[in-house]
C-alpha cells in the first residue's frame, strides 16, 4: 500500500515537472517587452544600439582610408578576411566635432541587406531595457535627427535605431562615373 | 496556424522551391532538345524524360498543397502522354504552349509561400484548358501577335543560396579539419612550455637577487658562477626544445592551412554548364517574341570555374545574348534574302587557357555592329573628339560601344538599346580581373570575347605607393613600368605628356587623379639626410580597352598575387576603386579600377595643376610629430595639422616617438598622455633630459582632466596641455601657432 502511494506520488511529481518543462520559457514573454541594447561611448555621450543588429565588436588597430570618400566613411578594415567599411556616425549625423575620443572600437552592425562598422570609444556592455522605459527624445537632447532615434532611456542613454540607419539610402556610397 | 506549423511549412516550401527549380530546368532543357529532334526513337525517349519530370513535379506540388502548379503539371502530363501514344505530334505552336506553361510554373514557384496575387502570374485556368485541348489533338487558338513580355523567369529560380556538392569533395575537408585539432593541442602545449620557461626565469631572477647584497669569497664566486651556468644551460635546452617543436608545428600548420585552402577553392569550382544551361531557352524565347529564329549552341560547358566568378558572369552573358538577338540577328525573311540560313546561330564557347585563365567567346552570324550609328551616338555624347573621328579606326570605334549611352539601336526596346548594357558588361568583367574585346564584320557577325581568371586567387597585381598610401594595379592593365626625369615631362595644351618609343603619351600624376590631399612637399624631409633626391620618377603605362596612358607614382613596389574582395555592402560603387586586397602583413590595400582612373585623369588634370601651384605657397614651415596610440585620433590630428599646412609624421607610442625624434628634425611634438610602452609624461621627461631634443616644443593632449595631471604635465616640462573633452581643431591650431 505504502509502496503504491509512493509510486503515485512519484508519478504526480514527474507529471508536474513535465508540465513545468512544457511551459514556454518566460524569456519568450519577456522579450516582448524588453530589448537588449549594446551601450557604448562616443566622445562624451553614451549611446545604445539594439544588440540584435550587432554582429560583433572589434578592436580598431588599423584602417585603410579610401580616396574620394564622403567624410563619414573612415575607411576599410579586414575583419576575419572580410573587407568592411567603417562609418563615423558623428560625421554622418553632422554632430559638432568637439572633443577627441579614443575611437578604439568598431561595432559591426548588420541586417540581411547591409553591413558596416561604426566607430566607438568604449564599449560599456549590453543590457536589457524595458521598452516602456524608452521615451521619445526631446529635440534638444541631441543633434541626431529624430528619424534615427528610438528614444532616450531613464539613464539618458540615447538609443539609436539600428534598422533605420542600416536601411538608410544616404549611408550607401554609390559614385557614378559615367 | 501556430508558429511551429508555420515554420515547418516554410521549410517545406523552401525545399519545394529548390526541387521545383530543378524539375523546371530539366523540362525546359528537354523541350529545347525536342525542338531540334525529328520524330523517332530519340524523340520518344526525350518525351519520356520530360513526362517523368512533370510527373515528379506534380507529386511534389501536391505534397505541399499548391493546386495551381499541380493542375498545370497534370495538364502537361496529359500532353506528354498523348505525344507518347503518338496521338498528337509536336509543332512550333505546341512547343510554344509547353514553354509558356513551364514558364508559368517557374513564375508561380518562388511565390509559393505567399497567398496573394503575383506579378506576371499566368492564368492557370486558360493554360490548362489549352493544354487539354492540345492533348486531344484539337486545333490550338492562334497565339497573340505580341505576347506579353514576361518577367525574367530564370532569375527567381536561379536565386538559391544552396549548392550541391559531391561528398567526394567534402570528405577530405572533414579530415583536414580534424587534423587541425592536433595543431590546436600543440599550440596549447607550446604555451605551457613557454609558461614554464618564464617561471624558471622568474625564479632565477629572485634567487640571484638574494646574492646582490652579499660579499663573496672566492669559493662562493665559483659556486655562484657554476649555479648560474647550470641554470642557463637548463633554460637553453628548454628553449631549444620548444623552438624545434614550434618549427615542427609551424610546418604542420602551414601544410594544413594550404591544403584546406586548396580544397576549399576546389569546392567552389563549378562547371560553367550550371550557369549557361538557361541561355538556349532565353535566346529562343527572346527570338520568338520578335518573330526571329535563333539557335544557341554551347561548347566547353564542363570546364570548371570558381563559383564566385560564375555568379558574376551571369549578367554579362545574359546581356550579350540579348544583344545578339536584338541587334545582331535579323528576321528569317531578311536573312534568307542575304543568303543566310533563316535560323540565326549564336555560339557560346568556353576554352581553358594556360595560366588558369579561361576564354569565353560569344559569336553571332548577324549583321555586325553598325559603325556609323555608333559614331553618330558617340558624337551626340561629345565623345567624338577622342580619336574615332580623326581617324575612324575600326577597333577604336568598336571600343566605343562599351561606353554607356551608346547604342546602335534606333529604338529602345525592353530587351536592350538603352546603351548601358555593354558598359556594365565591361565593368563586371574588369572587376573580375578580366578583359573584354569585340570584333565585328558587317553582315558576317559580331564576336565578343572575355579573358578571365578561373579562380579569384590568380589575380596578379602591381603594388604602388603614392604619398603614404599603397594601391594595387591589376597587372593585366599594366603594359610596362619605366622611370622618367622631370625634364622629360612636357606640357601640351596644359596636359602633361611623355614620349615613349616615339609616341606621345598623356601622363597623369596618380596623386592628383585620386585627389589625395595636396599637402606638404613632405617626402623629401622624411628621407635620411644625405640621401639624394631621386632624379627619376617611376611611371606606369596602363592600358584599358586598347587606350594607353602614363601614370606617375611615388614608388613601384612589387608584383604579387592578390585576391580581390568587395568593399562591403555600404560601399556599392566607389570611383577609381574596384575592390581591396589583404597583403601578407595584414595591411588592406585598395585595388584600382583602371578604366575609371583614365576617365578621372582627364577630368582632374587641369584642376590639379592649378592646385600644385597655389598649394606650394600655403605650406607652413613647421615639422610636427604626432604621438598617439589610437589610429583614428592619430589620423584626425594628422589631417587637421596637414590641412593647416604643417608637415606631419606620426608615432604609435612614446618609444616610437622618441626614436623618430632622435633620427629626424622636428619643431614640435603633439603627444597623447595615455600610451603603451612609454606614456606622454615619461616621453616629455626624456625629451627634456636629452641634449639634442631639450628645446623641442611639447604639446600634451589628454583625456586626464584633473589639476594634478595638468601639474604633472607642466612639471615634466610640457609647453602646453590640451584636454581631450574640450578639444577642437581651432584650439589645437591656436596653441601650435603660439609656438611656431
Amino acid at each position: 500500500m505504502k509502496q503504491e502511494q509512493l509510486m503515485q506520488n512519484k508519478d504526480s511529481i514527474l507529471k508536474a515537472r513535465a508540465r513545468t518543462l512544457a511551459q514556454e520559457p518566460e524569456q519568450a514573454l519577456a522579450a516582448r517587452s524588453f530589448i537588449e541594447i549594446t551601450e557604448f561611448r562616443l566622445t562624451s555621450e553614451t549611446y545604445g544600439i539594439e544588440s540584435s543588429f550587432v554582429r560583433e565588436v572589434y578592436p580598431l588597430k588599423d584602417f585603410t582610408p579610401l580616396p574620394g570618400m564622403p567624410s563619414f566613411v573612415l575607411g576599410i578594415v579586414n575583419i576575419h578576411g572580410q573587407i568592411l567599411s567603417i562609418v563615423d556616425l558623428k560625421k554622418f549625423f553632422n554632430l559638432p566635432e568637439k572633443g577627441l575620443g579614443e575611437f578604439n572600437k568598431v561595432i559591426i552592425l548588420h541586417n540581411e541587406r547591409m553591413e558596416f562598422g561604426i566607430l566607438a570609444d568604449v564599449i560599456l556592455g549590453t543590457r536589457s531595457v524595458p521598452l516602456g522605459a524608452i521615451q521619445a527624445a526631446p529635440p534638444t537632447i541631441t543633434g541626431i535627427g529624430a528619424e534615427y532615434l528610438k528614444g532616450v532611456t531613464g539613464e539618458r542613454v540615447i538609443v539609436l535605431d539600428a534598422e533605420k540607419i542600416l536601411n538608410d539610402e544616404k549611408i550607401i556610397v554609390s559614385q557614378n562615373t559615367e | 496556424m501556430d508558429k511551429k506549423t508555420d515554420e515547418f511549412r516554410k521549410r517545406l516550401l523552401e525545399t519545394f522551391r529548390i526541387e521545383a527549380g530543378e524539375h523546371v530546368r530539366a523540362i525546359s532543357t528537354g523541350l529545347m532538345e525536342l525542338e531540334k529532334e525529328p520524330a523517332g526513337e530519340k524523340q520518344a525517349k526525350l518525351v519520356e524524360t520530360v513526362f517523368r519530370e512533370a510527373h515528379s513535379l506534380k507529386g511534389a506540388a501536391r505534397s505541399v498543397n499548391l493546386p495551381d502548379i499541380e493542375s498545370l503539371c497534370q495538364a502537361l502530363e496529359g500532353v506528354f502522354a498523348a505525344l507518347k501514344r503518338q496521338e498528337i505530334f509536336l509543332n512550333l505552336a505546341l512547343l510554344d504552349l509547353l514553354h509558356q506553361t513551364v514558364d508559368g510554373i517557374a513564375i508561380l514557384t518562388p511565390y509559393a509561400e505567399m497567398n496573394q496575387a503575383k506579378p506576371g502570374q499566368p492564368h492557370t485556368g486558360d493554360l490548362v484548358r489549352q493544354l487539354d485541348k492540345a492533348a486531344k489533338g484539337l486545333p490550338m487558338p492562334k497565339k497573340p501577335e505580341n505576347p506579353v513580355p514576361r518577367p525574367d523567369v530564370e532569375a527567381p529560380l536561379m536565386k538559391t543560396d544552396m549548392v550541391r556538392i559531391p561528398t567526394t569533395k567534402l570528405d577530405p575537408l572533414l579530415l583536414q579539419a580534424e587534423e587541425m585539432i592536433q595543431v590546436k593541442i600543440a599550440g596549447n602545449q607550446r604555451a605551457m612550455e613557454l609558461q614554464e620557461i618564464n617561471s624558471a626565469i622568474a625564479l632565477w631572477k629572485t634567487e640571484s637577487d638574494k646574492w646582490k647584497s652579499r660579499r663573496f669569497s672566492a669559493a662562493e664566486w665559483n659556486e655562484l658562477l657554476e649555479w648560474n651556468e647550470v641554470r642557463l644551460s637548463a633554460l637553453q635546452n628548454q628553449v631549444a626544445a620548444t623552438m624545434t617543436a614550434v618549427k615542427q608545428d609551424q610546418r604542420v600548420l602551414k601544410r594544413a592551412v594550404d591544403d584546406h585552402l586548396e580544397a576549399m577553392k576546389e569546392l567552389l569550382m563549378f562547371p560553367v554548364g550550371s550557369l549557361v544551361e538557361i541561355l538556349p531557352k532565353l535566346a529562343r524565347d527572346l527570338a520568338r517574341a520578335q518573330g526571329k529564329e535563333v539557335e544557341l549552341t554551347i561548347q566547353g560547358a564542363d570546364i570548371e570555374i570558381d563559383k564566385r566568378i560564375l555568379e558574376e558572369l551571369k549578367d554579362p552573358l545574359i546581356h550579350l545574348v540579348r544583344n545578339c538577338v536584338d541587334h545582331g540577328i535579323k528576321k528569317p525573311e531578311e536573312r534568307t534574302r542575304e543568303g543566310k540560313p533563316p535560323c540565326g546561330a549564336i555560339r557560346l564557347n568556353f576554352v581553358a587557357k594556360d595560366n588558369r585563365q579561361m576564354e569565353i567567346s560569344i559569336a553571332d552570324d548577324g549583321s555586325g555592329v553598325d559603325l556609323n550609328k555608333v559614331r553618330a551616338a558617340a558624337a551626340k555624347l561629345g565623345l567624338r573628339q577622342t580619336a574615332a573621328e580623326k581617324k575612324p579606326d575600326l577597333q577604336e570605334t568598336l571600343q566605343l560601344i562599351f561606353y554607356s549611352g551608346i547604342s546602335s539601336s534606333p529604338i529602345i526596346t525592353d530587351i536592350s538599346g538603352r546603351g548601358l548594357g555593354l558598359a556594365i558588361v565591361r565593368e563586371k568583367v574588369e572587376k573580375l580581373g578580366g578583359t573584354v574585346s569585340v570584333e565585328s564584320q558587317t553582315d558576317v557577325g559580331t564576336t565578343f570575347q572575355f579573358l578571365l581568371p578561373m579562380t579569384l586567387a590568380t589575380f596578379k597585381g602591381i603594388l604602388v605607393q603614392v604619398r603614404e598610401c599603397m594601391f594595387v594595379l591589376p597587372a593585366i592593365n599594366v603594359e610596362r613600368v619605366l622611370r622618367v626625369r622631370e625634364e622629360d615631362i612636357k606640357t601640351v595644351e596644359n596636359r602633361e605628356t611623355i614620349q615613349l618609343d616615339g609616341q606621345i603619351l598623356a601622363m597623369a600624376r596618380l596623386r592628383d587623379t585620386l585627389e589625395l590631399p595636396a599637402w606638404k612637399n613632405g617626402l623629401a624631409w622624411k628621407k635620411a639626410p644625405g640621401q639624394p633626391e631621386a632624379s627619376t620618377m617611376p611611371v606606369i603605362i596602363l592600358t584599358s580597352e586598347k587606350k594607353r596612358m602614363a601614370f606617375l607614382v611615388d614608388e613601384v613596389m612589387q608584383e604579387q598575387e592578390v585576391l580581390v574582395k568587395g568593399l562591403g555592402a555600404q560601399l556599392k560603387r566607389v570611383r577609381n576603386i574596384a575592390g581591396a586586397t589583404v597583403l601578407g602583413n595584414g595591411r588592406v590595400v585598395p585595388v584600382l579600377n583602371v578604366h575609371d582612373l583614365m576617365k578621372s585623369a582627364v577630368g582632374s588634370a587641369a584642376v590639379a595643376r592649378k592646385e600644385t601651384v597655389t598649394g606650394a605657397t600655403s605650406v607652413k614651415t613647421g615639422r610636427i610629430l604626432v604621438a598617439e596610440d589610437s589610429i583614428t585620433s592619430r589620423t584626425l590630428l594628422k589631417n587637421i595639422l596637414e590641412t593647416a599646412g604643417y608637415q606631419v609624421a606620426t608615432a604609435v607610442d612614446g618609444t616610437d616617438a622618441f626614436t623618430q625624434l632622435r633620427s629626424n628634425e622636428f619643431d614640435l611634438l603633439v603627444s597623447d598622455v595615455d600610451m603603451p610602452r612609454m606614456n606622454g609624461f615619461e616621453l616629455t621627461t626624456k625629451i627634456r633630459a636629452d641634449k639634442k631634443l631639450g628645446e623641442l616644443v611639447v604639446v600634451l593632449v589628454t583625456a586626464l582632466e584633473s589639476r594634478q595631471d595638468k601639474e604633472r604635465g607642466i612639471e615634466a616640462g610640457a609647453n602646453a596641455y590640451i584636454v581631450k573633452s574640450s578639444f577642437d581643431q581651432s584650439n589645437l591650431l591656436e596653441v601650435i601657432r603660439r609656438f611656431l
